[in-house]
């Protein structure tokens, strides 16, 4: 018994022992970002580093913002993430309803052609959708962005809400045909409450999929009008290059802060829904 | 009222399909096609060669080392996130207080971008600076060289994308773990079997095939990586740490080799397709076993 109980102590000590280590792993470059964010300058470079911080300032972010267009990148980058979501949730669910529901021939080929279609690499597409771009004018231009960054989401968007639909009873629409419903109707009225948060996981997932986003812009977006914040990294770098090394870390950070603080939002506030997302994306 | 269903159907998918074929269908295929033309705006060069790019493509030591270092990048840090992966899995899915907050945490390296991740990185490895020689040199008064120094700078590269990555699979594993019946433990219990032996013929045996299949799609995301070693090391010291998309963006863009780039990305292409019909044929050996 004594035994017993004392393995079962050394077993909840070793958890613990691991969880710690975990959360420290995780946690102490993300609490070294920040404190490298609001460091005054000259504090940032001690031998060895102090864990705890001495004094806050803003100045690393009153740099970046009035050196680069930051808030111009961050509205892109909001705008980008949001729109071509909406966008390709709403082509999606308007295909996923007819493979789902209207057997047609051909259904089949489109959806294994588009699952075919997702394996193929972004950069064995990229160098001739450069050159369409030049040619029609879409380069730096924040539909032409839209139309790149929605496209990525459509398979998986698709193949997740052709499995929520099928879920859906069809005697639900029945019930919408007796009443002589027309199909859009149908479709916002009866079936979209039903499946409302499945499309809501898949939202946040896909937003903080496009926020994060960086090698569409990088080749796509080269003038100020369409970057967006994951750019202005590199940029800050530069703003302070003449003066002291310790800016360039400084504005960094403050960048890698500023692109980072609206995911960690979303992922404390909807904890449950994102791993529901993640697992939906895997598991369907 | 056969043929409107039809019409329906085909005006609903249309959406999807054109968007798909312009933008992911269509370039790929033509991909293909300028991998067989020397194709610069530079050199305002556009002529068929054949299989020229193939051939340069086998003696440029730059795509040989990105080969190199895909190989070693894939290996360890598949290897590291599955193991991993496993173990966080495990350490939440146990109950404690502030669980709830544990998992939320796991999240968060998931949810920063990469490049961002690749960046702060950047400064983690600084020799005198940087987070994680100072933690070695509290442990052991030494400050290693990180990324002009070819071994170091590739476990750089494949620790960042580790730290980043293996919550993700964390997450996929341990709604594994609780798919998982309690039933089948209780029944070990019964028969005298502690955590380690039931773990072993219990929990492994039925997550096999999710390890499997997730160990395909995380390999194949490896070798597609690009943000953590742009930012990171630029494919450095020399390429050591080059990856094959890197190499594509180089040749395409800074270089504006338009058609060597697209050979590049074929090659890269055909490696995802050879990674997938094999890791396919696994899986379907170990639901087999199952």
């Amino acid at each position: 018994m004594n035994t017993h109980r004392l393995r079962r102590l050394g077993g909840t000590l070793l958890f613990y022992l691991f969880l710690l280590l975990f959360l420290l792993v995780v946690l102490l470059p993300i609490y070294y970002i920040f404190l490298t964010a609001f460091a005054p300058g000259d504090k940032l470079f001690t031998k060895p580093l102090s864990y705890l911080p001495q004094s806050f300032a803003f100045d690393r972010f009153h740099a970046v913002f009035t050196g680069l267009p930051i808030l111009r990148y961050m509205f892109n980058t909001f705008f980008l993430a949001t729109i071509s979501t909406v966008l390709a949730l709403a082509a999606s669910l308007l295909a996923a309803y007819a493979l789902a529901r209207l057997s047609f021939p051909g259904a089949n080929l489109v959806l294994v052609g588009l699952l075919a279609s997702s394996m193929l690499p972004g950069s064995s597409t990229v160098i001739p959708l450069f050159q369409l771009y030049q040619r029609f004018q879409l380069m730096d231009t924040l539909h032409g962005l839209l139309l790149l960054y929605g496209s990525g989401l459509l398979p998986v968007t698709v193949w997740v809400l052709v499995s929520f639909l099928r879920q859906v009873p069809i005697e639900v629409e029945d019930a919408a045909k007796v009443d002589g419903a027309s199909f859009f109707p149908m479709l916002w009225h009866i079936i979209l409450p039903v499946i409302r948060p499945g499309i809501a996981t898949m939202f946040l997932i896909n937003f903080i999929g496009g926020w994060n986003e960086f090698f569409i812009p990088l080749v796509f977006a080269r003038g100020p009008s369409a970057k967006v914040i994951t750019m202005a990294l590199s940029e800050a770098q530069l703003i302070g290059s003449s003066t002291q090394f310790y800016a360039d870390w400084g504005n960094m950070a403050a960048v890698a802060i500023l692109a980072t603080i609206p995911v960690f939002i979303i992922t404390f506030l909807f904890q449950r829904q994102i791993v529901e997302g993640i697992t939906n994306g895997v598991f369907k | 009222m056969a043929t409107r269903r039809l019409l329906l159907a085909y005006l609903l998918v249309a959406p999807v399909v054109i968007w798909r074929l312009s933008t992911s269908v269509y370039p790929f295929l033509r991909t293909f096609y300028l991998s067989f033309f020397d194709n610069s705006p530079v050199r305002r060069t556009f002529d068929y060669i054949g299989l020229e790019n193939y051939i340069a493509l086998t003696k440029d030591t730059n795509v040989t080392q990105s080969l190199s270092f895909t190989f070693f990048f894939v290996t360890v840090s598949v290897t590291l996130q599955i193991v991993l992966g496993l173990g966080i899995a495990q350490l939440l899915n146990r109950k404690f207080r502030l669980r709830t907050l544990a998992r939320t945490v796991n999240l968060l390296p998931w949810a920063i971008a990469p490049i961002v991740t690749g960046a702060a990185a950047v400064w983690a490895f600084n020799q005198d600076y940087g987070l994680v020689n100072d933690i070695i040199w509290r442990i052991s008064g030494e400050r290693p060289l990180w990324l002009v120094n070819v071994t170091n700078a590739r476990f750089a590269v494949t620790l960042t994308d580790t730290w980043k990555n293996t919550p993700f699979l964390a997450v996929i594993f341990l709604s594994g773990l609780q798919g998982i019946p309690t039933e089948l433990y209780e029944a070990a219990k019964i028969d005298g079997s502690d955590g380690i032996r039931s773990y072993w013929y219990i929990t492994l045996p039925l997550l096999l095939p999710l390890i499997v299949s997730m160990a395909i799609f995380i390999t194949i995301f490896r070798v597609l990586s690009f943000e953590i070693v742009y930012a990171l090391t630029g494919g450095g010291p020399g390429s050591a740490t080059s990856l094959l998309s890197y190499v594509v963006y180089l040749q395409g863009f800074r270089v504006l080799n338009f058609g060597y780039a697209s050979a590049v990305a074929m090659l890269l292409f055909a490696i995802v397709l050879v990674v997938g019909i094999l890791g396919f044929g696994l899986l379907r050996q170990s639901w087999n076993r199952l």
